[in-house]
């Protein structure tokens, strides 16, 4: 009787670098557990913003150490330095673009993935901690936003950071300790400018990673909340694998997030102002453009003089955060399809609205100023 | 389920294949549009562009957008590039829409997709969008305006006087008028554009109306159209799509005009004439050797100004002392 061919059973080197790693770190168990997710009802578009919240971190890390490789952190050198990345470091400009348009791109992205929980019922129990968690890094996503505004030592940085502190400043009780704390002096200097580097580079990215970590342990533990709509038939049909569909929607849009910030580096790149002074002469301070609604809200009547400000400075965001920590607590009907809750529906289009108003107010606002 | 799929309107149909088809096709095209961008061919005119390439995700743009340029001179970019990322959209909208259209009518409707419905929904498209987003532009442009300038008096109203010591203060009054404009503008847009997507719903009706009905069992229909999303050689596809993410990096760098510094006008470094590096050695020494030629000038000054007073001198004693006094005055 003629026997069956046997296989070449000596393993390659990559398939024994792999059985070594396995027999010490579980390498194929975590694998299984990193790709064998189910998701209820299937991959989807709208789940991708997670995902591409990581790259794009990764990406601004990889950047921002390039950049460190030259930036200098000090009053007198902080703007030379950054002018030396534009005009001197080969690539200097992209990265410095790539790193400042990702910024936006990871504040756009934090809204998207916070709208898409809130409009998909995906903060209500058990994942009260998840959203707790998310809280937290868009807090971290403003912070990095904030710290990182100052570094190139530019009038639009300086004057920023001035108004920035200065709000902080209207917090009761804290508040003067920390804005001293942050600049360091009566006003923004060395001191502030140590701070601010410190803390973006060092705290933040720290943070970060550790809440970033939380965060996915959290959402494997309550696992993915799945649509909001569909029979138990059809989400049970359509359920699949993290892996491939969901890593391939998911590398799709981190292609696309790259693409497009690539092409706004190369296209709107990054320009200085004049070097940071006390003085602002022409210059009419303002925030990054995704703080702009904020700041045009601030400057309504309403939120003037000693009253008014602490209303627009610490009230109504402290009320808002509140707000949107308690909210798994106090919504706790079961029900997740948005359009059969009309009024979280209603006040996600109008908090979208104001936004987009003041935005484009504080844009005419500019105009009309200048 | 049956219910809701035969309650679907042409809207809900039309969305559901634009939104997916929209996204299907953009990260192709916008990888496109960086690598023109690199080359320099392609320039958009401020933040219009970035709208025009939002509208080049959808296929509804293909002609309407050359249309609306022509006629209401609209610019949106210029370069050979924006015609190049026209011509390369065309194959990537028909292929997108041949997987969102084949998975909607199999999925949502039921239907069996017919052959070549990708490039069907695309012409189609295409010339719904040719005759509808120029009227779209035209009613929206005229609408906004009227709104602007009607807004912009409604805020200026004496009534608003009596609220306010001097007027609607301006953080107010921009307010006032982007809220008024704003929401007539946007809701004309709104109602035009579901018009529109209804109007595309209307042609994957027509399709799923004359496609045959889709077998009964509701697993193995998933796996078709789950099949029809991913290939069944996944590793393989995942590796293809790895090494064109690659390549299109590696291109990237490679067409970039310039390394250092921006190519862009806007960012030329200021002409800042290098000052000469300080020696101190060298500088004192020049100073010594300067000081030191002055001295020798200031005193052959002197020795000859001696000397033309010892001249005059002379001569003075011969005229009679006339001219003593003036030349004491004018000594230093």
């Amino acid at each position: 009787m003629e026997q069956p061919s046997v296989p070449n059973a000596q393993p390659t080197t990559v398939e024994k670098l792999i059985l070594f790693l396995d027999a010490r770190v579980g390498l194929k168990e975590m694998q299984a557990k990193m790709l064998n997710e189910p998701i209820p009802g299937g991959s989807r578009w709208a789940y991708v913003f997670g995902s591409i919240l990581l790259f794009i971190f990764a990406m601004q890390a990889l950047t921002g150490i390039l950049l460190m490789f030259y930036y200098v952190p000090t009053a007198d050198h902080a703007y030379a330095s950054t002018q030396y990345i534009i005009h001197d470091v080969d690539y200097g400009w992209f990265l410095l673009g790539y790193h400042f348009w990702g910024s936006s791109a990871m504040v756009v992205c934090v809204i998207a993935h916070m709208s898409q929980v809130f409009l998909w019922g995906a903060y209500k129990p058990p994942r009260e901690l998840l959203w707790l968690v998310g809280l937290a890094l868009f807090g971290i996503v403003i912070g990095f936003g904030f710290t990182g505004y100052l570094l190139p030592w530019d009038q639009r940085a300086y004057w920023a950071t001035t108004v920035g502190v200065e709000m902080v400043d209207k917090v009761p009780v804290l508040g003067d300790f920390l804005a001293r704390f942050l600049k360091g002096g009566p006003t923004p200097g060395q001191m502030t400018l140590s701070r601010f580097f410190v803390i973006h580079v060092m705290i933040l990215p720290a943070a970060l990673m550790a809440l970033a970590g939380l965060h996915l342990f959290l959402f494997r533990v309550a696992a993915p909340a799945g649509p909001f709509s569909g029979t138990p038939e059809e989400i049970k049909a359509k359920t699949d694998y993290f892996f491939p569909r969901q890593i391939w929607k998911d590398m799709v849009g981190m292609a696309a997030v790259f693409a497009t910030i690539c092409g706004l580096a190369f296209w709107e790149p990054v320009v200085l102002l004049d070097e940071a002074t006390p003085d602002p002469g022409e210059y009419h301070p303002e925030p990054e453009w995704y703080f702009l609604f904020y700041f045009q809200l601030l400057r309504l009547k309403i939120f003037s003089g000693e009253f008014g400000q602490l209303m627009g400075a610490v009230v109504v965001p402290v009320a808002f955060m509140l707000l949107l920590i308690a909210l798994p607590f106090f919504d706790k009907d079961p029900e997740r399809n948005i359009f059969k809750r009309p009024i979280a529906l209603i006040t996600w289009i109008f908090i979208m609205a104001m936004i987009a108003i003041f935005t484009v107010s504080s844009i005419i606002n500019r105009e009309f100023l200048d | 389920m049956a219910t809701e799929r035969e309650t679907l309107s042409p809207t809900q149909i039309g969305l559901g294949v634009l939104w997916p088809a929209c996204w299907t096709g953009l990260p192709i095209k916008l990888a496109l549009a960086v690598l023109l961008f690199a080359m320099g061919i392609m320039q958009f005119e401020g933040r219009l562009g970035i709208a025009f390439l939002m509208l080049l995700a959808s296929p509804v743009t293909i002609l309407a957008m050359p249309i609306i340029m022509l006629w209401f001179g609209s610019h949106f970019g210029e370069g050979s590039g924006v015609p190049i990322l026209f011509f390369f959209s065309i194959p990537i909208d028909i292929w997108a829409f041949g997987v969102v259209g084949k998975t909607y009518l199999l999925e949502r409707l039921r239907k069996e997709p017919p052959d070549g419905v990708g490039f069907t929904l695309w012409w189609k498209s295409a010339v719904a969008g040719a005759l509808f987003l120029p009227i779209v532009w035209f009613i929206v442009s005229a609408v906004t305006e009227t709104a602007v300038s009607t807004s912009h008096s409604i805020a200026q109203v004496e009534s608003l006087r009596s609220l306010f010591d001097t007027g609607l203060p301006v953080a107010e009054r921009i307010g006032l008028e982007v809220t008024i404009w704003g929401t007539i503008a946007f809701g004309v847009l709104i109602v035009l554009l579901t018009i529109g997507v209804s109007t595309i719903g209307r042609i994957v009706c027509d399709i799923a109306a004359a496609a045959p009905k889709a077998p009964d069992d509701y697993q193995a229909l998933i796996v078709r159209w789950d099949l029809m999303r991913v290939p069944r050689d996944q590793g393989l596809f995942l590796t293809g799509i790895t090494g064109a993410g690659v390549l299109i990096c590696l291109l990237f760098w490679a067409v970039l005009p310039e390394t250092t510094p921006h190519p862009h006008e806007c960012c030329k470094k200021a002409d800042v004439k290098a000052e000469a590096p300080f020696k101190p050695i060298e500088t004192l020494n020049r100073s010594e050797q300067q000081i030191g030629a002055l001295a020798t000038k200031v005193e052959a000054l002197e020795q000859q100004a001696d000397r033309q007073d010892e001249k005059e001198k002379g001569k003075g004693k011969a005229d009679g002392g006339k001219t003593a006094n003036a030349s004491a005055v004018t000594k230093p």
